[in-house]
Protein backbone atom coordinates (compact mmCIF):
# COMPACT_ATOMS: atom_id res chain seq x y z
CA UNK A 1 0.00 0.00 0.00
CA UNK A 2 1.25 3.28 -0.81
CA UNK A 3 2.20 5.49 2.09
CA UNK A 4 0.59 9.05 1.95
CA UNK A 5 1.66 12.14 3.46
CA UNK A 6 -0.76 14.26 5.37
CA UNK A 7 -1.23 17.50 4.13
CA UNK A 8 0.34 20.07 5.92
CA UNK A 9 -2.36 23.13 6.95
CA UNK A 10 -0.93 25.73 8.98
CA UNK A 11 -2.31 29.14 8.51
CA UNK A 12 1.25 30.69 8.41
CA UNK A 13 1.71 34.10 9.31
CA UNK A 14 -1.36 35.02 7.80
CA UNK A 15 -3.22 33.03 11.24
CA UNK A 16 -1.65 35.41 13.46
CA UNK A 17 -4.13 38.18 11.24
CA UNK A 18 -7.29 35.75 11.02
CA UNK A 19 -8.08 32.22 12.37
CA UNK A 20 -11.52 32.68 13.32
CA UNK A 21 -14.23 34.84 14.69
CA UNK A 22 -12.11 35.62 17.97
CA UNK A 23 -12.57 37.93 20.73
CA UNK A 24 -10.60 41.29 21.51
CA UNK A 25 -7.30 39.96 22.69
CA UNK A 26 -6.17 38.14 19.97
CA UNK A 27 -6.63 41.62 17.80
CA UNK A 28 -4.95 43.45 20.62
CA UNK A 29 -1.89 41.02 19.90
CA UNK A 30 -1.86 41.25 16.38
CA UNK A 31 -1.83 45.09 16.50
CA UNK A 32 0.47 45.34 19.46
CA UNK A 33 2.94 43.67 16.66
CA UNK A 34 1.82 46.18 14.00
CA UNK A 35 2.88 48.94 15.88
CA UNK A 36 5.78 47.60 17.34
CA UNK A 37 7.23 46.79 13.54
CA UNK A 38 6.26 49.91 12.86
CA UNK A 39 7.84 51.69 16.10
CA UNK A 40 10.89 49.65 14.79
CA UNK A 41 10.89 50.90 11.09
CA UNK A 42 10.69 54.61 12.20
CA UNK A 43 13.19 53.99 14.52
CA UNK A 44 15.75 53.06 11.94
CA UNK A 45 14.91 56.36 10.58
CA UNK A 46 15.11 58.48 13.06
CA UNK A 47 18.17 57.41 13.99
CA UNK A 48 19.58 58.28 10.53
CA UNK A 49 18.46 61.44 11.09
CA UNK A 50 19.29 62.63 14.41
CA UNK A 51 22.71 60.96 13.46
CA UNK A 52 24.06 61.17 9.74
CA UNK A 53 22.05 64.97 9.25
CA UNK A 54 23.31 66.40 12.56
CA UNK A 55 26.84 65.68 12.27
CA UNK A 56 26.94 68.05 9.59
CA UNK A 57 26.35 70.70 11.09
CA UNK A 58 23.34 73.49 11.23
CA UNK A 59 22.81 74.05 7.65
CA UNK A 60 22.01 70.58 6.56
CA UNK A 61 19.95 69.77 9.96
CA UNK A 62 17.49 73.34 9.22
CA UNK A 63 17.42 71.53 5.84
CA UNK A 64 15.86 68.34 7.35
CA UNK A 65 14.00 69.82 9.85
CA UNK A 66 12.08 72.05 6.83
CA UNK A 67 11.55 69.09 5.15
CA UNK A 68 10.01 66.90 7.84
CA UNK A 69 7.64 69.84 9.16
CA UNK A 70 5.63 68.91 5.94
CA UNK A 71 1.54 67.94 6.33
CA UNK A 72 2.64 63.93 5.36
CA UNK A 73 5.71 63.74 7.92
CA UNK A 74 3.31 65.31 10.52
CA UNK A 75 0.87 62.37 9.68
CA UNK A 76 3.52 60.14 10.18
CA UNK A 77 4.46 61.31 12.85
CA UNK A 78 1.02 61.30 14.87
CA UNK A 79 0.51 57.62 13.76
CA UNK A 80 3.89 56.72 15.60
CA UNK A 81 2.81 58.95 18.56
CA UNK A 82 -0.35 56.59 18.40
CA UNK A 83 1.69 53.44 17.80
CA UNK A 84 4.00 54.38 20.83
CA UNK A 85 0.35 55.08 23.11
CA UNK A 86 -0.93 51.96 22.03
CA UNK A 87 2.25 49.61 22.74
CA UNK A 88 3.41 51.57 25.90
CA UNK A 89 -0.32 50.70 27.73
CA UNK A 90 -1.02 47.64 25.81
CA UNK A 91 2.66 46.57 26.91
CA UNK A 92 1.76 47.44 30.45
CA UNK A 93 -0.98 45.21 30.26
CA UNK A 94 1.03 42.01 29.08
CA UNK A 95 3.88 42.79 31.81
CA UNK A 96 1.22 42.51 34.47
CA UNK A 97 -0.97 39.61 33.06
CA UNK A 98 2.02 37.51 31.76
CA UNK A 99 3.56 38.00 35.50
CA UNK A 100 0.31 36.70 36.84
CA UNK A 101 -1.23 39.35 38.56
CA UNK A 102 -4.70 40.90 37.18
CA UNK A 103 -5.53 37.40 36.07
CA UNK A 104 -7.09 35.79 39.03
CA UNK A 105 -6.76 32.71 40.43
CA UNK A 106 -7.87 29.16 38.64
CA UNK A 107 -11.93 28.70 38.67
CA UNK A 108 -13.77 25.45 38.52
CA UNK A 109 -14.95 25.06 34.84
CA UNK A 110 -18.72 25.48 35.56
CA UNK A 111 -20.69 26.18 31.85
CA UNK A 112 -21.38 29.39 30.94
CA UNK A 113 -17.34 28.86 31.20
CA UNK A 114 -15.71 32.27 31.28
CA UNK A 115 -12.06 32.53 30.74
CA UNK A 116 -9.70 34.74 33.21
CA UNK A 117 -8.88 37.28 30.29
CA UNK A 118 -12.45 37.56 29.89
CA UNK A 119 -13.29 38.29 33.40
CA UNK A 120 -10.76 40.76 33.13
CA UNK A 121 -12.23 42.47 29.48
CA UNK A 122 -13.71 45.31 31.53
CA UNK A 123 -10.51 46.71 32.02
CA UNK A 124 -9.28 45.86 29.11
CA UNK A 125 -11.52 48.15 27.42
CA UNK A 126 -10.92 51.01 30.11
CA UNK A 127 -7.14 50.67 28.79
CA UNK A 128 -8.40 51.11 25.45
CA UNK A 129 -10.38 53.82 26.19
CA UNK A 130 -7.35 55.65 28.15
CA UNK A 131 -5.26 55.10 24.69
CA UNK A 132 -8.07 56.73 23.06
CA UNK A 133 -8.50 60.04 24.92
CA UNK A 134 -4.19 59.86 25.15
CA UNK A 135 -4.26 59.62 20.88
CA UNK A 136 -7.14 62.29 20.71
CA UNK A 137 -5.25 64.46 23.21
CA UNK A 138 -2.21 64.15 21.03
CA UNK A 139 -4.12 64.79 17.73
CA UNK A 140 -4.90 68.05 19.77
CA UNK A 141 -1.73 68.98 19.90
CA UNK A 142 -0.89 68.17 16.49
CA UNK A 143 -3.73 70.51 14.88
CA UNK A 144 -2.72 73.45 17.75
CA UNK A 145 0.59 72.78 16.87
CA UNK A 146 0.35 73.34 12.91
CA UNK A 147 0.49 70.08 10.30
CA UNK B 1 16.80 30.16 32.21
CA UNK B 2 18.28 31.73 29.10
CA UNK B 3 14.81 32.43 27.65
CA UNK B 4 13.17 33.88 30.66
CA UNK B 5 16.37 36.62 30.97
CA UNK B 6 15.76 37.52 27.40
CA UNK B 7 11.83 37.99 28.27
CA UNK B 8 12.22 39.72 31.86
CA UNK B 9 14.54 42.21 30.13
CA UNK B 10 11.90 42.90 27.67
CA UNK B 11 9.23 43.43 30.51
CA UNK B 12 12.03 45.70 32.18
CA UNK B 13 13.40 47.71 29.36
CA UNK B 14 9.45 47.64 28.67
CA UNK B 15 8.89 49.63 31.65
CA UNK B 16 11.75 51.77 31.22
CA UNK B 17 11.18 52.48 27.91
CA UNK B 18 7.30 53.47 28.69
CA UNK B 19 8.97 56.24 30.84
CA UNK B 20 12.00 57.52 29.29
CA UNK B 21 9.82 57.59 25.90
CA UNK B 22 7.14 59.32 27.14
CA UNK B 23 9.17 62.26 28.57
CA UNK B 24 10.72 61.97 25.05
CA UNK B 25 7.84 62.80 23.29
CA UNK B 26 6.00 65.14 25.54
CA UNK B 27 9.06 67.54 25.29
CA UNK B 28 9.12 66.88 21.43
CA UNK B 29 5.83 66.98 20.20
CA UNK B 30 3.20 68.15 22.98
CA UNK B 31 4.29 72.13 22.39
CA UNK B 32 0.95 73.59 23.04
CA UNK B 33 -0.48 71.54 25.82
CA UNK B 34 2.90 71.94 27.83
CA UNK B 35 2.16 76.10 27.01
CA UNK B 36 -0.76 75.43 28.67
CA UNK B 37 0.41 74.46 31.57
CA UNK B 38 3.13 77.14 31.86
CA UNK B 39 6.26 75.17 31.09
CA UNK B 40 7.89 77.27 27.72
CA UNK B 41 9.29 74.92 25.25
CA UNK B 42 10.58 77.09 22.14
CA UNK B 43 10.38 74.83 18.98
CA UNK B 44 12.31 71.81 19.89
CA UNK B 45 13.34 70.26 16.75
CA UNK B 46 15.16 73.93 16.02
CA UNK B 47 19.02 73.88 15.82
CA UNK B 48 19.66 76.31 18.85
CA UNK B 49 17.61 74.66 21.24
CA UNK B 50 19.13 70.93 19.98
CA UNK B 51 22.26 71.74 20.78
CA UNK B 52 21.17 73.52 24.19
CA UNK B 53 19.94 69.90 25.01
CA UNK B 54 22.96 68.16 23.57
CA UNK B 55 25.43 70.30 25.71
CA UNK B 56 23.71 68.91 28.83
CA UNK B 57 25.32 65.96 29.74
CA UNK B 58 21.95 65.15 31.71
CA UNK B 59 20.08 65.11 28.33
CA UNK B 60 22.99 63.00 26.35
CA UNK B 61 23.15 60.54 29.09
CA UNK B 62 19.14 60.00 29.21
CA UNK B 63 19.39 59.81 25.07
CA UNK B 64 22.15 57.22 25.11
CA UNK B 65 20.24 55.28 27.88
CA UNK B 66 16.70 56.15 25.87
CA UNK B 67 18.56 54.13 22.78
CA UNK B 68 20.10 51.09 24.94
CA UNK B 69 16.45 50.45 26.06
CA UNK B 70 15.22 50.93 22.93
CA UNK B 71 17.65 48.70 20.97
CA UNK B 72 17.64 45.45 23.25
CA UNK B 73 12.75 45.89 23.01
CA UNK B 74 12.86 46.49 19.49
CA UNK B 75 15.54 44.33 19.03
CA UNK B 76 14.24 41.63 20.60
CA UNK B 77 10.44 41.33 19.88
CA UNK B 78 12.12 41.36 16.06
CA UNK B 79 14.01 38.10 16.59
CA UNK B 80 10.89 36.77 18.49
CA UNK B 81 8.82 37.01 15.41
CA UNK B 82 11.37 35.65 13.26
CA UNK B 83 12.07 32.93 15.26
CA UNK B 84 7.70 32.14 15.44
CA UNK B 85 8.53 32.35 11.74
CA UNK B 86 11.02 29.41 11.03
CA UNK B 87 11.45 26.45 12.47
CA UNK B 88 15.51 26.50 10.81
CA UNK B 89 18.18 26.48 13.38
CA UNK B 90 20.91 28.07 10.53
CA UNK B 91 17.98 30.70 9.63
CA UNK B 92 17.57 31.41 13.56
CA UNK B 93 21.54 31.63 13.92
CA UNK B 94 22.01 34.13 11.02
CA UNK B 95 18.95 36.09 12.28
CA UNK B 96 20.77 36.17 16.09
CA UNK B 97 23.86 37.92 14.65
CA UNK B 98 22.97 39.88 12.47
CA UNK B 99 20.83 41.29 14.44
CA UNK B 100 23.18 42.06 17.47
CA UNK B 101 25.96 42.98 14.74
CA UNK B 102 22.96 46.04 14.05
CA UNK B 103 22.67 46.37 17.84
CA UNK B 104 26.13 47.33 18.37
CA UNK B 105 26.88 49.21 15.45
CA UNK B 106 23.11 51.64 15.80
CA UNK B 107 24.44 51.88 19.90
CA UNK B 108 28.06 53.14 18.80
CA UNK B 109 26.36 55.28 15.18
CA UNK B 110 23.51 56.88 18.16
CA UNK B 111 25.80 57.44 20.86
CA UNK B 112 29.09 58.45 19.18
CA UNK B 113 27.14 61.89 17.28
CA UNK B 114 25.79 63.36 20.83
CA UNK B 115 28.70 62.30 22.63
CA UNK B 116 31.18 64.31 19.90
CA UNK B 117 28.81 67.07 19.94
CA UNK B 118 28.79 67.27 23.85
CA UNK B 119 32.94 66.85 23.77
CA UNK B 120 33.28 69.92 21.09
CA UNK C 1 -42.09 15.06 16.09
CA UNK C 2 -44.09 16.64 13.74
CA UNK C 3 -42.85 16.48 9.67
CA UNK C 4 -43.33 20.89 9.69
CA UNK C 5 -40.81 21.06 12.47
CA UNK C 6 -37.83 19.55 10.20
CA UNK C 7 -36.04 22.14 7.90
CA UNK C 8 -33.20 21.55 5.40
CA UNK C 9 -29.79 22.73 6.25
CA UNK C 10 -27.23 23.08 3.55
CA UNK C 11 -23.75 21.71 5.08
CA UNK C 12 -20.53 22.87 3.20
CA UNK C 13 -17.96 20.38 3.69
CA UNK C 14 -14.43 20.61 2.84
CA UNK C 15 -13.53 16.87 1.22
CA UNK C 16 -9.57 15.94 0.69
CA UNK C 17 -9.07 12.79 -0.20
CA UNK C 18 -5.50 12.38 -0.62
CA UNK C 19 -5.41 9.26 -3.17
CA UNK C 20 -7.20 11.46 -5.73
CA UNK C 21 -7.36 15.36 -4.90
CA UNK C 22 -4.16 17.60 -5.20
CA UNK C 23 -6.46 20.64 -3.00
CA UNK C 24 -9.28 20.54 -0.76
CA UNK C 25 -12.45 21.23 -2.35
CA UNK C 26 -16.15 21.91 -0.78
CA UNK C 27 -19.17 19.43 -1.04
CA UNK C 28 -22.26 20.52 -0.23
CA UNK C 29 -25.41 18.17 1.55
CA UNK C 30 -28.69 19.17 2.56
CA UNK C 31 -29.41 17.73 5.39
CA UNK C 32 -32.75 17.71 7.84
CA UNK C 33 -32.28 19.75 11.10
CA UNK C 34 -34.84 19.88 14.23
CA UNK C 35 -34.51 20.93 17.20
CA UNK C 36 -31.52 19.74 18.84
CA UNK C 37 -29.76 18.43 15.89
CA UNK C 38 -25.73 18.40 16.68
CA UNK C 39 -22.83 19.02 13.93
CA UNK C 40 -22.17 15.84 14.54
CA UNK C 41 -25.68 14.45 13.67
CA UNK C 42 -25.83 15.94 10.66
CA UNK C 43 -22.46 14.47 9.31
CA UNK C 44 -23.62 11.11 10.87
CA UNK C 45 -26.62 11.34 8.57
CA UNK C 46 -24.42 12.75 5.43
CA UNK C 47 -22.57 9.20 6.13
CA UNK C 48 -25.49 7.16 6.56
CA UNK C 49 -27.63 8.33 3.65
CA UNK C 50 -26.03 10.93 1.40
CA UNK C 51 -22.35 10.08 1.32
CA UNK C 52 -20.91 6.98 2.82
CA UNK C 53 -17.07 8.21 1.78
CA UNK C 54 -17.22 11.47 3.77
CA UNK C 55 -14.43 10.43 6.49
CA UNK C 56 -14.37 12.48 10.03
CA UNK C 57 -13.34 11.36 13.50
CA UNK C 58 -15.68 10.64 16.15
CA UNK C 59 -16.40 8.58 19.57
CA UNK C 60 -18.31 9.41 22.71
CA UNK C 61 -20.33 11.83 21.23
CA UNK C 62 -20.52 14.08 24.70
CA UNK C 63 -17.65 16.55 24.76
CA UNK C 64 -15.51 13.61 26.85
CA UNK C 65 -13.12 12.22 24.13
CA UNK C 66 -11.65 15.28 22.16
CA UNK C 67 -12.19 13.57 18.51
CA UNK C 68 -14.47 15.72 16.49
CA UNK C 69 -13.06 18.82 16.99
CA UNK C 70 -13.56 20.88 13.57
CA UNK C 71 -13.54 24.61 12.02
CA UNK C 72 -17.60 24.99 12.34
CA UNK C 73 -18.42 28.34 10.16
CA UNK C 74 -15.06 29.59 10.71
CA UNK C 75 -14.90 28.71 14.19
CA UNK C 76 -13.04 25.35 16.24
CA UNK C 77 -15.72 23.42 17.87
CA UNK C 78 -16.61 20.46 19.65
CA UNK C 79 -19.05 18.73 16.52
CA UNK C 80 -20.93 16.79 18.88
CA UNK C 81 -21.01 19.68 21.36
CA UNK C 82 -22.44 22.31 19.18
CA UNK C 83 -26.18 22.24 17.99
CA UNK C 84 -26.85 23.51 14.19
CA UNK C 85 -29.48 25.76 15.60
CA UNK C 86 -26.79 27.95 17.49
CA UNK C 87 -25.40 29.44 14.11
CA UNK C 88 -28.94 30.58 13.10
CA UNK C 89 -27.64 30.32 9.30
CA UNK C 90 -29.00 28.41 6.55
CA UNK C 91 -25.62 26.95 6.03
CA UNK C 92 -22.69 25.38 7.83
CA UNK C 93 -19.14 25.53 6.40
CA UNK C 94 -17.16 22.84 8.09
CA UNK C 95 -13.56 22.60 7.58
CA UNK C 96 -10.61 20.41 9.63
CA UNK C 97 -9.20 22.83 12.37
CA UNK C 98 -6.01 24.46 10.90
CA UNK C 99 -2.48 24.04 12.35
CA UNK C 100 -2.73 20.35 12.09
CA UNK C 101 -2.28 18.02 9.44
CA UNK C 102 -4.85 17.12 7.28
CA UNK C 103 -5.24 13.41 6.88
CA UNK C 104 -8.49 12.95 4.76
CA UNK C 105 -11.71 14.95 4.82
CA UNK C 106 -11.95 16.34 8.17
CA UNK C 107 -9.32 14.11 9.84
CA UNK C 108 -6.68 15.94 11.40
CA UNK C 109 -3.51 14.07 12.91
CA UNK C 110 -2.95 14.47 15.91
CA UNK C 111 0.21 12.28 16.42
CA UNK C 112 2.60 15.05 16.52
CA UNK C 113 0.11 17.29 18.87
CA UNK C 114 0.16 13.78 21.37
CA UNK C 115 4.04 13.86 20.85
CA UNK C 116 4.64 17.64 21.99
CA UNK C 117 2.20 16.67 24.88
CA UNK C 118 4.62 13.59 26.11
CA UNK C 119 7.31 15.90 25.31
CA UNK C 120 6.76 17.69 28.34
CA UNK C 121 6.69 14.93 30.89
CA UNK C 122 2.88 14.88 31.77
CA UNK C 123 3.53 12.67 34.58
CA UNK C 124 4.19 12.78 38.49
CA UNK C 125 8.07 12.96 38.46
CA UNK C 126 9.43 12.19 42.52
CA UNK C 127 12.71 12.21 43.70
CA UNK C 128 12.53 8.84 45.77
CA UNK C 129 12.80 6.39 43.18
CA UNK C 130 12.16 3.55 45.87
CA UNK C 131 8.49 4.85 46.45
CA UNK C 132 8.03 5.19 42.46
CA UNK C 133 8.97 1.50 41.51
CA UNK C 134 7.14 -0.57 44.82
CA UNK C 135 4.29 2.30 46.05
CA UNK C 136 3.54 1.86 49.82
CA UNK C 137 0.45 4.29 49.80
CA UNK C 138 -0.71 7.42 47.95
CA UNK C 139 0.25 11.18 47.98
CA UNK C 140 -1.31 13.31 50.09
CA UNK C 141 -2.85 16.31 48.88
CA UNK C 142 -5.30 18.22 50.54
CA UNK C 143 -8.48 19.76 48.86
CA UNK C 144 -7.08 23.52 48.83
CA UNK C 145 -3.75 22.51 47.19
CA UNK C 146 -6.29 20.26 44.16
CA UNK C 147 -7.96 23.51 43.45
CA UNK C 148 -4.79 25.24 42.59
CA UNK C 149 -4.78 23.52 38.75
CA UNK C 150 -7.90 21.23 39.34
CA UNK C 151 -8.99 23.22 35.84
CA UNK C 152 -6.51 22.38 34.04
CA UNK C 153 -6.31 18.74 34.38
CA UNK C 154 -9.95 18.48 32.33
CA UNK C 155 -8.15 19.00 29.19
CA UNK C 156 -9.26 16.05 26.38
CA UNK C 157 -6.97 17.08 24.06
CA UNK C 158 -8.86 17.69 21.10
CA UNK C 159 -6.39 20.04 19.42
CA UNK C 160 -9.09 23.18 19.56
CA UNK C 161 -6.65 25.65 20.99
CA UNK C 162 -3.79 24.79 18.55
CA UNK C 163 -5.75 25.99 15.53
CA UNK C 164 -6.98 28.95 17.60
CA UNK C 165 -3.28 29.87 18.74
CA UNK C 166 -1.41 32.55 16.38
CA UNK C 167 1.85 31.51 17.44
CA UNK C 168 1.05 27.63 16.23
CA UNK C 169 -0.13 29.18 13.21
CA UNK C 170 3.56 29.94 12.26
CA UNK C 171 6.37 28.49 14.62
CA UNK C 172 6.05 24.77 14.10
CA UNK C 173 8.23 23.70 16.63
CA UNK C 174 6.21 25.96 19.22
CA UNK C 175 4.70 23.36 22.12
CA UNK C 176 1.23 24.88 21.76
CA UNK C 177 -1.06 26.26 24.47
CA UNK C 178 -2.09 22.64 25.32
CA UNK C 179 1.26 21.45 26.37
CA UNK C 180 2.33 24.35 28.00
CA UNK C 181 -0.78 24.61 30.05
CA UNK C 182 -0.62 20.87 30.84
CA UNK C 183 3.39 21.45 31.89
CA UNK C 184 1.79 23.97 34.58
CA UNK C 185 -0.58 21.32 35.62
CA UNK C 186 2.37 19.37 36.57
CA UNK C 187 4.14 22.00 37.86
CA UNK C 188 1.40 23.20 40.29
CA UNK C 189 0.39 20.17 41.54
CA UNK C 190 2.16 19.39 44.95
CA UNK C 191 2.64 15.81 44.47
CA UNK C 192 5.14 16.25 41.62
CA UNK C 193 8.94 17.25 42.57
CA UNK C 194 9.94 17.44 38.41
CA UNK C 195 9.52 21.09 38.02
CA UNK C 196 13.32 21.65 37.27
CA UNK C 197 13.06 19.03 34.44
CA UNK C 198 9.80 20.54 32.74
CA UNK C 199 11.10 24.81 33.15
CA UNK C 200 14.19 23.36 31.07
CA UNK C 201 11.87 21.70 28.46
CA UNK C 202 9.43 24.89 28.10
CA UNK C 203 12.40 27.62 28.60
CA UNK C 204 13.73 27.25 24.67
CA UNK C 205 13.65 29.25 21.75
CA UNK C 206 9.99 27.77 20.89
CA UNK C 207 8.91 27.54 24.35
CA UNK C 208 6.37 29.19 26.46
CA UNK C 209 8.03 33.05 26.36
CA UNK C 210 6.16 32.99 22.75
CA UNK C 211 2.29 33.13 24.07
CA UNK C 212 2.16 36.52 23.90
CA UNK C 213 -1.47 36.54 26.08
CA UNK C 214 -3.74 36.11 22.66
CA UNK C 215 -6.49 34.28 24.40
CA UNK C 216 -7.75 32.89 21.76
CA UNK C 217 -7.14 28.91 23.52
CA UNK C 218 -9.23 29.97 26.12
CA UNK C 219 -12.08 31.63 24.44
CA UNK C 220 -11.79 28.63 22.25
CA UNK C 221 -11.50 25.33 24.24
CA UNK C 222 -14.63 23.53 24.53
CA UNK C 223 -13.95 22.20 28.02
CA UNK C 224 -13.42 25.74 29.72
CA UNK C 225 -9.89 24.77 30.63
CA UNK C 226 -8.39 28.16 30.33
CA UNK C 227 -5.13 26.98 28.69
CA UNK C 228 -4.01 31.16 28.53
CA UNK C 229 -4.15 31.36 32.52
CA UNK C 230 -2.32 28.13 32.90
CA UNK C 231 0.33 29.30 30.36
CA UNK C 232 0.57 32.93 32.26
CA UNK C 233 0.99 31.52 35.40
CA UNK C 234 3.90 29.42 34.29
CA UNK C 235 5.11 32.09 32.91
CA UNK C 236 5.29 33.74 36.57
CA UNK C 237 6.81 30.55 37.78
CA UNK C 238 9.67 30.74 35.69
CA UNK C 239 10.41 34.74 36.25
CA UNK C 240 10.42 34.12 40.06
CA UNK C 241 12.35 31.28 39.81
CA UNK C 242 15.11 33.56 37.23
CA UNK C 243 15.34 36.52 40.14
CA UNK C 244 15.08 33.82 43.26
CA UNK C 245 12.19 35.09 44.69
CA UNK C 246 10.38 31.52 44.04
CA UNK C 247 9.02 29.92 47.16
CA UNK C 248 9.59 26.66 47.42
CA UNK C 249 6.79 24.26 46.94
CA UNK C 250 6.46 21.43 49.82
CA UNK C 251 6.48 18.53 48.16
CA UNK C 252 3.48 16.02 49.34
CA UNK C 253 4.45 12.96 52.02
CA UNK C 254 3.46 9.53 51.44
CA UNK C 255 0.32 9.04 52.91
CA UNK C 256 0.77 7.12 56.46
CA UNK C 257 -0.62 3.99 56.31
CA UNK C 258 -3.88 3.30 58.40
CA UNK C 259 -3.55 1.67 61.94
CA UNK C 260 -7.07 1.70 62.75
CA UNK C 261 -10.32 1.88 61.46
CA UNK C 262 -13.69 2.99 61.80
CA UNK C 263 -16.73 1.11 62.68
CA UNK C 264 -18.93 1.09 59.82
CA UNK C 265 -21.47 3.23 59.27
CA UNK C 266 -24.65 1.07 59.28
CA UNK C 267 -27.23 1.92 56.61
CA UNK C 268 -29.74 4.55 57.02
CA UNK C 269 -32.84 3.29 57.85
CA UNK C 270 -34.94 4.37 54.58
CA UNK C 271 -32.40 2.70 52.33
CA UNK C 272 -33.60 -0.51 54.38
CA UNK C 273 -37.18 -0.11 54.33
CA UNK C 274 -37.12 0.41 50.93
CA UNK C 275 -36.35 -3.21 49.99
Amino acid sequence: MKQMQPRQNYLGPGGWVWAGKYKLERYLYLLHRITGLGILLFLILHLCMTTIFRIQGQDVWEATMALLHNPWFKIGEYLVCAAFIYHALNGLRLILQELGFALGRPTPPVYPYKDALRKKRPWTIAMIAVIAILALVFFYDFIVGGW
Amino acid sequence: MRNTYLRLMQLVTGILIAVLLAIHIVIMHLNAILGFFGVDVTEPTSWESMIGRASQAIWVGLYIALLAVVLYHALNGLRGIILELTPSARTKRIATWVIIAFGIIAFIGGSYVPLALLIS
Amino acid sequence: MTEDSIKQITLKVQRYNPEQDSTPHFQEFLVPVSRGTTVLEGLLYIKENLDSTLTFRTSCRMAICGSCGMLINNYPHLACHTQIEEFHSDTLTIKPLPNLPILKDLVTDLIPFFNTHKSIKPYTIRHETEEMENPTAEFTQTPQELETFLQFTYCVKCGICISACPTSASDKLFLGPQALAQCYRYCADNRDEGWQERFLLVDTDHGVWHCHLAGACSEACPKGLDPALAIQLLKRRLTSQAIGLRKKQQSSPVASPITETKAKVPFPEFTAKES
